[in-house]
């Protein structure tokens, strides 16, 4: 009994011990700079209908390396409401990287586009569509998850069809469907990945896309502002990109924004 | 035989080889040594303008002399044929000669001299003879053919007269983005032409659509019939000021008939000698020309900034502006087309889409434009969705009249749409039926906003932190990876056992050693030595068996040292394991007494051997 009494008290004296520590970490992390602490405060600016404050605290825990669905969300709403909807888009659009399934994400930046009289752009081929709406349902994070597990059972499977020698038929047919899977998952990871790191979000009301990077460059055609395009070049200030219909032109880099930055 | 027949045969092929050398080179000195003459000769003196005459540049006794740069004789247009050579040996007097052929195509009427032509050889410097060629004008030589001609047309001096392009545009001072039709013409009289290339012409300053088919006609200009290829494509200025527009360049054959000497019959070169077919065949040469016009300019003027309407997007020309929509009663959401048309005169490429005034609850899609010759067409979807909506407002078209030089705007509408309620329809139906109304559920209004922020901020992580940048996470990967490649050697290894006998065999040796030398070291303590030397000699069997895959039953000093010596083992090794057979022999079978001493140094030395030979590769 003695014994029993002992233990309980070094179990109870060690939680006190980390629930003070988790506390003091839990202070620490919501007061002051932090980003949580300046997360909460946009929100109340936002609540207050003070929106340029909102984005401005939005903003610092960016520049602070932080990043979150939630976060690239409430500034794109921070832009609605400011009326900036090119910057708007832009948010949401990173924000999807993140929270690709969330359905609030998704009315909110469908209703976004409709205020802009633009339809949903899809790049590519039937192949690059077909990547694209599949990233609409998983982030890349996801992807390369699932592509690690997929992985692990392959080598479960090659290990199984050591052992046992008697059934490496099924495996081999089990090898080679992991084996499709995985390679086609790889590319298409590989596609959004190359894909997210060129796309970019017209900011300006709108631009025009010149034949040639010189300001008095004839004017190809014209973009608005939430349009998404592949920036493919730069020269100096100039940006080279492609339509969503596979025209290129220039742009000057201060109308655009990319969406992994 | 055979050998001394061949020597025979090579020493007379040398020998001729050699007289064939010393002849060769005795002609050519022969050639050369003496002095060169230099002669200009011309196949006809008499040419009419548009027929070629050849020019031969004739150095008598020496080969060796290059052809010489004629591009400069007056009147006359000249092209390098190519040279020719000759040798002849006439009462054993050998001589050679080369002769440069020239191509001269007349360019004016009138007489000219041909030389005289200078070249310097070997510090000497020669001089040609001088020749008198008259040009005459094709209409004398088609007078010398046939005198029908009733109406002497004015003479023509120069093949340039007779042969030329132009170049002109419809307007000297156009617009920016305004189109400028321009033609190139090219004039031919009584040539012959062929192979006629598209015309080339520096445009800086514009921008130029291809060329149209060309037309052929005839045109009298000066009183003096020409055929005219004329070539048309449009034009538009690309930023204002004043340009240069050609010259434009033609590259084209000039066909000419061979000027032919009249040959007698006691002709040496001619005559009855020559060929009937060469005649035939060979009457007309071609000459490359290289055609260029003159120069024109065309000034750019920038549009006006005064009236300049708003919306204006650039549309130069003059052109009307029809807008039709239907359906003009629809259900709330259903589509009604717009149809657009810009037609007339102007640069097409410049017309945007008309802008559409945006109206709340008035959905507007992107519209699709046709376009052709003179007519450019947008087809426009829009979607009524709100009651609120009661027409498609005004949709007007601003262009920039190039005739006029102004601004001008075409507003065609509004429209007034009627919006049907589904449910009237449905109404209506059931007045229709006369069966009795049923109270319709009012259509329920959503409104439409942002969803509200998010209250916490979710998980946050480092900016582009990626899980397929994390060198943890790929690190990670390669532990099942490895996994695999384990269970795969120890697979291997295991099936190796299985099926490798010669390697299990080896493989367990050792270990089968160890415990018969431990089973040995306990007789050795109980000084057992019968049991002793039974169990070491049994040991050193089964080890030298399993280690060298032979029978353990038939291993005895003589096996051992046939197949050690083959493994090329040590003879030191030899003697000890000879040594062990000899003192187990002795107290297996002749009940020797050895002392503990012996024991335990048969025991090392066993051990020594057991360790050398898992040390050595075998």
């Amino acid at each position: 009994m003695k014994k029993l009494s002992w233990l309980n008290k070094l179990v109870f004296f060690t939680a006190i011990i980390l629930i003070s520590c988790w506390n003091s970490s839990l202070a620490q992390a919501i007061t002051g700079n932090s980003p949580v602490a300046l997360f909460y405060q946009a929100n109340i600016y936002y609540q207050e209908g003070k929106y340029d404050e909102a984005i401005e605290d939005y903003q610092k825990i960016i520049d602070q390396g932080q990043e979150s669905g939630n976060l690239y969300y409430n500034l794109g709403n921070s832009y609605f409401k400011k009326g900036e909807l090119g910057l708007a888009v832009l948010s949401y659009e990173r924000a999807r990287s993140f929270i690709p399934n969330d359905s609030d994400l998704k009315s909110n930046y469908d209703y976004t586009l409709q205020r802009l009289n633009l339809e949903p752009q899809l790049f590519g081929s039937w192949f690059e569509r077909m990547v694209d709406g599949l990233f609409q349902i998983v982030s890349i994070n996801s992807m390369t998850i699932f592509m690690s597990v997929i992985y692990i059972i392959l080598i479960v499977f090659f290990i199984l069809n050591l052992l046992f020698s008697g059934l490496r038929r099924v495996f081999r047919w089990f090898i080679y469907v992991l084996v499709a899977l995985l390679i086609c998952s790889g590319l298409a990871l590989n596609r959004q990945i190359s894909y997210t790191h060129k796309m970019a979000v017209v900011i300006s009301k709108e631009i025009d896309v010149k034949f040639e990077p010189l300001e008095n460059a004839t004017t190809y055609f014209k973009l608005n502002q939430g349009n998404k395009v592949l920036v493919v070049e730069k020269v100096k200030n100039w940006l080279k990109i492609k339509r969503f219909d596979n025209k290129l032109g220039w742009v000057s880099q201060d109308a655009l924004r990319l969406v992994i930055f | 035989m055979n050998k001394t027949k061949k020597i025979i045969r090579s020493f007379k092929f040398l020998k001729l080889s050699i007289s064939f050398l010393l002849c060769f080179l005795s002609f050519t000195f022969s050639c050369f040594a003496k002095e060169i003459s230099f002669e200009v000769t011309v196949d006809t003196n008499k040419v009419s303008l548009g027929s070629s005459l050849q020019l031969a540049l004739n150095f008598s006794n020496a080969q060796d002399i290059s052809a010489l740069d004629l591009s400069t004789i007056e009147g006359f247009q000249t092209r390098y044929l190519g040279p020719s050579t000759m040798m002849s040996i006439v009462n054993g007097k050998v001589s050679g000669s080369i002769t440069h052929n020239y191509m001269l195509l007349p360019t004016k009427i009138g007489s000219f001299k041909i030389g005289p032509f200078k070249f310097q050889h070997n510090g000497d410097q020669y001089t040609s003879n001088q020749l008198s060629i008259e040009v005459l004008s094709a209409q004398a030589q088609s007078s010398t053919q046939s005198s029908t001609s009733n109406q002497p047309a004015p003479e023509l001096r120069e093949l340039s007269d007779r042969l030329f392009v132009t170049i002109q545009t419809e307007k000297e001072r156009a617009y920016l983005n305004e189109i400028i039709p321009l033609t190139i013409r090219l004039y031919v009289n009584r040539l012959g032409i062929r192979d006629i290339q598209l015309p080339e012409f520096s445009h800086e300053g514009f921008s130029v659509a291809a060329f149209d088919k060309p037309n052929q006609y005839q045109e009298v200009r000066n009183g003096i019939n020409f055929d005219v290829i004329e070539f048309n494509t449009a034009i538009f200025g690309l930023r204002p000021g004043e340009f240069k527009l050609g010259p434009a360049q033609i590259k084209c054959n000039l066909i000419t008939p061979k000027q032919t000497r009249s040959r007698s019959p006691f002709d040496a070169q001619g005559g009855f000698g020559a060929n009937i077919f060469d005649d035939f065949f060979a009457r007309y040469e071609t000459h490359p020309l290289d055609l260029k016009s003159n120069e024109i300019t065309c000034a750019i003027l920038s549009l006006p900034q005064e009236n300049k309407p708003i919306d204006f997007s650039g549309a130069l020309g003059n052109f009307e502006f029809e807008v039709t929509a239907a359906p003009l009663e629809v259900k709330l959401g259903d589509p009604i087309t717009l149809k657009m048309t810009v037609n007339g005169q102007g640069n097409l490429n410049t017309v945007g889409v008309p802008k559409l005034r945006s109206v709340d609850g008035l959905k507007i899609y992107e519209p699709q434009i046709k376009q052709e010759a003179n007519k450019k067409s947008f087809e426009q979807i829009i979607m009524p969705m709100s009651r609120e909506v009661k027409e498609v407002p005004a949709i007007s078209f601003d262009f920039f009249d190039t005739s006029s030089g102004q601004y001008k705007t075409i507003s065609r509408g509004p429209f007034p749409i009627v919006i049907i309620n589904s449910e009237k329809e449905e109404s209506r139906l059931v007045e229709n039926k006369q069966i009795a109304p049923v109270a319709l559920i009012k259509e329920e209004k959503f409104g439409r906003d942002i969803i509200y922020i998010k209250d916490n901020p979710g998980p946050l992580k480092k900016k582009n932190d990626y899980l397929y940048k994390h060198k943890i996470f790929l690190g990670l990967q390669i532990i099942p990876l490895l996994f695999y490649l384990l269970m795969a050697i120890f697979y291997a290894k295991k099936q190796r056992l299985k099926t490798d006998l010669k390697y299990a065999r080896g493989l367990l040796a050792p270990r089968k050693a160890k415990i018969g030398i431990g089973q040995a070291k306990k007789y050795l303590a109980k000084a057992d030595m019968q049991k002793f030397y039974d169990t070491l000699f049994l040991t050193m069997q089964e080890y030298l068996g399993d280690k060298f895959h032979l029978s353990s039953k038939g291993i005895t000093i003589s096996v051992i040292d046939e197949h050690l010596r083959k493994e090329k083992v040590a003879e030191e090794i030899l003697v000890k394991l000879k040594d062990i057979f000899r003192e187990c022999d002795m107290v297996r079978y002749a009940s020797s007494q050895l002392t503990p001493v012996n024991m335990r140094d048969a025991l090392n030395k066993l051990e020594e051997a057991i360790d050398y030979l898992q040390r050595k590769k075998t």
